[in-house]
């Protein structure tokens, strides 16, 4: 029963999606049901969305109540955690039970504060804290592949001195200095570089990897609807 | 710029500058910085899904338009939740095994519809020498790139003999490519330093110069 | 410690000061090299203005705040393409941590220049959860996966979104992202319901996609920010990534500097090794 409902539930909604593929949703009533399916799909997906969120809550608060050590950071953590999600979920009017409390007390000129709209408290703090902190979290990546250019990077055998060889070749290419200097072996250099080198043989070995992966993918998805694949479940 | 628009500005700069700081060493500010960030991505997916999914796919289409069987797949994205509790975590299996059927129902068909099959057929290329030695090439090095690609990935079997010649040159060809990826990557990355500092030399010095 | 054995062992954070004085210095003392355009950039936008004006077009938003330097130019370069053609435009994201948002803030500050109104000239769809579902669900019915905009807006009251049903009432695809989620545009939106799709992806995705492009399940493509300082200087709207061009070359040009010297040590020191060995 915890092993046999699942499978049978993976295989008859992915069993709708391969029928539904050959049928027309607006002349068939499985097609209706495909196109039903798909709708809770994204309601339920929606949820898994929180799964992280609800971990995450649990790690730091066991962390601050036990007060081990930087349990001031995990403090700041949950503080920021809350002060993002509760002013998105105050609703915006007066019309519900508890908007009608709400903006009893408060100014209704502050509804736009609220919900996950452009200049509520939600929007503020994507755009002006999360936003700025997530792209220099990725901004310091050029430092360690610079850092890794110089220190790891070695020709130590014909396969890497191929890769080393193209990869400054296309590193020249991609920047208008380096295509200028390109230029000065030949006009057609930089188009050579993109019909053979990218639209050639990066594209030919891309090809091979994409039609092995989605052999695999396919493979794996069959798996998983025939019930041989269960790993998704976890134990238990 | 009004003084929240200058607030607003050195917040950023101050956070941006917090988490460069770890290029020199590990700090307060830093850590800071880190948890205020995880923090702050866990608080924006809840109101993503509050808004989203539960308001505008749940309360408003049963309540205002009478769509009660959606009660179900509400249901069913609530039993996720018990996977936190051990004698019912099996429970969140049947969520889980929803989501992954349609998606595996939906990849089925879309990769070989939509990748094997278009990528092959793309692949059987003429290599009829009338068509420009250019032409002729690319279609040998589409050709030769990937089958030998294919059986280098190929491990079901040793690469001996004409299956090893092949994988052999399959990683000439594989190396090549991964070069000019790598030359994109260091490329992608750049772009993403070349973004940060452009606010802070003209949104934060342009605040700056305002200042003083 | 020999010459070249100080060398390879160099502090780290001097190669970090070099990187960040490549990258700063260009800004300030600006030399602005022309960019060349690459044949599928000319092929994006080509297919983009071939559209009829007013045509039906989807925008995606389907990347992180992190790489925002890269796509989010891309993004702009569109709209001033598409709102210059007076195309009706509609954004949704796939991504969860921001998508919405930059969504929002990236139209609506276009639309402002070139006077468009939403609900009539753009609608913002924002987010909803599982892309496969939400891909393979817009073929059928949009109003199925989103029944309203990001604002909660009902679609029914939008009146742009009465003219749109599904798929087959877009004329073009135009995703702009940092992850997989072309590769499912390419294999389920475009596969199984033939409307043409363009991307603008990240440098670091742009070589996997040459193979869509030259197997026409792609009409033309961006890669990182040269692609987006190309489609730029196409439109004929200097942003910040044609800005960001002296500095990208500058740091490229250190990075083949660290790569040369590094070897030469590693050769020296190896050689010297060897040597030191009787």
């Amino acid at each position: 029963m915890k092993t046999t409902l699942p499978v049978i539930v993976a295989f008859l909604s992915g069993l709708i999606m391969v029928v539904g593929f050959f049928l027309n949703p607006e002349k068939s009533f499985l097609g209706n049901v495909e196109e039903e399916v798909l709708r809770w799909g994204t309601i339920v997906g929606g949820f898994t969305l929180l799964l992280g969120v609800v971990s995450l809550v649990r790690v730091n608060s066991r962390t601050v109540s036990q007060k081990k050590q930087g349990w001031i950071f995990n403090l700041i953590t949950l503080i920021s955690v809350f002060a993002m999600a509760i002013p998105s979920m105050i609703p915006l009017s007066s019309k519900s039970a508890i908007g009608s409390v709400l903006y009893s007390i408060i100014p209704a000129s502050w509804g736009g504060l609220f919900g996950t709209g452009p200049d509520s408290i939600y929007d503020w703090m994507f755009n002006y804290l999360e936003s700025p902190m997530m792209a220099t979290m990725f901004a310091m990546l050029a430092f360690y592949i610079a850092s890794a250019a110089y220190r790891a990077f070695r020709a130590r055998n014909t396969e890497a001195t191929l890769l080393l060889l193209t990869a400054v070749l296309v590193m020249l290419w991609r920047i208008p200095m380096g295509e200028a200097f390109l230029r000065l072996f030949g006009d057609n250099v930089p188009q050579y570089i993109n019909s053979f080198v990218m639209n050639g043989v990066n594209m030919a070995v891309q090809r091979g990897i994409i039609i092995g992966a989605a052999l695999g993918a396919a493979s794996m998805s069959l798996r998983i609807m025939l019930g041989i694949e269960r790993t998704y479940m976890g134990k238990g | 710029m009004t003084f929240f628009a200058q607030f607003q500005i050195w917040l950023g700069a101050f956070l941006v500058l917090a988490l460069f700081s770890f290029l020199y060493k590990d700090n307060p500010f830093y850590k800071l910085a880190e948890h205020v960030y995880a923090g702050l991505s866990a608080g924006y997916y809840v109101g993503l899904v509050w808004q989203s999914v539960i308001i505008q796919q749940l309360v408003d289409p049963m309540f205002d338009d009478g769509q009660w069987w959606l009660i179900f797949p509400g249901l069913l994205g609530t039993l996720m939740f018990a996977r936190f509790f051990a004698k019912w975590s099996w429970v969140s299996r049947i969520s889980l095994a929803f989501v992954m059927g349609n998606t595996a129902g939906v990849f089925l068909i879309s990769q070989l519809h939509g990748l094997i099959l278009p990528q092959t057929m793309s692949t059987m290329l003429s290599l009829n020498p009338k068509n420009g030695f250019a032409a002729t090439l690319l279609a040998l090095v589409t050709v030769v790139g990937v089958i030998s690609t294919l059986i280098y990935f190929y491990f079901s079997k040793e690469h001996i003999g004409v299956l090893g010649g092949t994988a052999r040159v399959g990683i000439w060809f594989i190396m090549i490519s991964f070069g000019a990826h790598f030359g994109y990557t260091v490329m992608a990355r750049i772009s993403l330093l070349i973004g940060q500092v452009q606010f802070l030399l003209f949104d934060w010095g342009g605040s700056i110069k305002q200042i003083f | 410690m020999s010459f070249w054995e100080k060398v390879s062992n160099i502090d780290r954070r001097w190669i970090y000061f070099l990187v960040a004085v490549s990258v700063v210095f260009p800004m300030l003392v600006v030399i602005k090299f022309p960019i060349g355009i690459t044949p599928e950039a000319k092929q994006l936008y080509d297919a983009v203005e071939a559209l009829p004006d007013s045509s039906i077009v989807f925008l995606t938003f389907d990347y992180y705040p992190s790489t925002l330097a890269e796509t989010e130019p891309i993004s702009i370069a569109a709209l001033n393409q598409m709102f210059r053609k007076n195309m009706k435009i509609i954004t949704m994201t796939t991504v969860p941590l921001g998508g919405p948002s930059i969504a929002e803030r990236v139209t609506r500050k276009l639309a402002n220049k070139y006077n468009k109104v939403y609900g009539i000239d753009f609608v913002n769809l924002g987010y909803k959860a599982n892309y496969v579902a939400v891909l393979k669900g817009m073929g059928s019915s949009i109003e199925s996966i989103y029944p309203a905009d990001n604002a909660g807006t009902p679609l029914k009251d939008l009146p742009l979104m009465s003219k749109v049903r599904n798929y087959n009432d877009v004329k073009f695809i135009f995703v702009v992202a940092d992850n997989g989620i072309v590769d499912y545009w390419i294999s389920i939106v475009n596969a199984q319901y033939g409307t043409p799709v363009g991307a603008g992806v990240t440098a670091v995705m742009a070589p996997k996609m040459y193979s869509f492009v030259e197997a026409k399940q792609l009409t033309g493509l961006l890669g990182g920010m040269k692609g987006a300082a190309e489609y730029e200087r196409l439109v004929n709207h200097e942003g910040t990534a044609t800005r960001g061009m002296d500095a990208q070359s500058m740091v490229h040009l250190l990075i083949i500097f660290f790569v040369i010297v590094g070897n030469i040590g590693y050769f020296a020191t190896r050689k010297s090794g060897r040597s030191g060995q009787v």
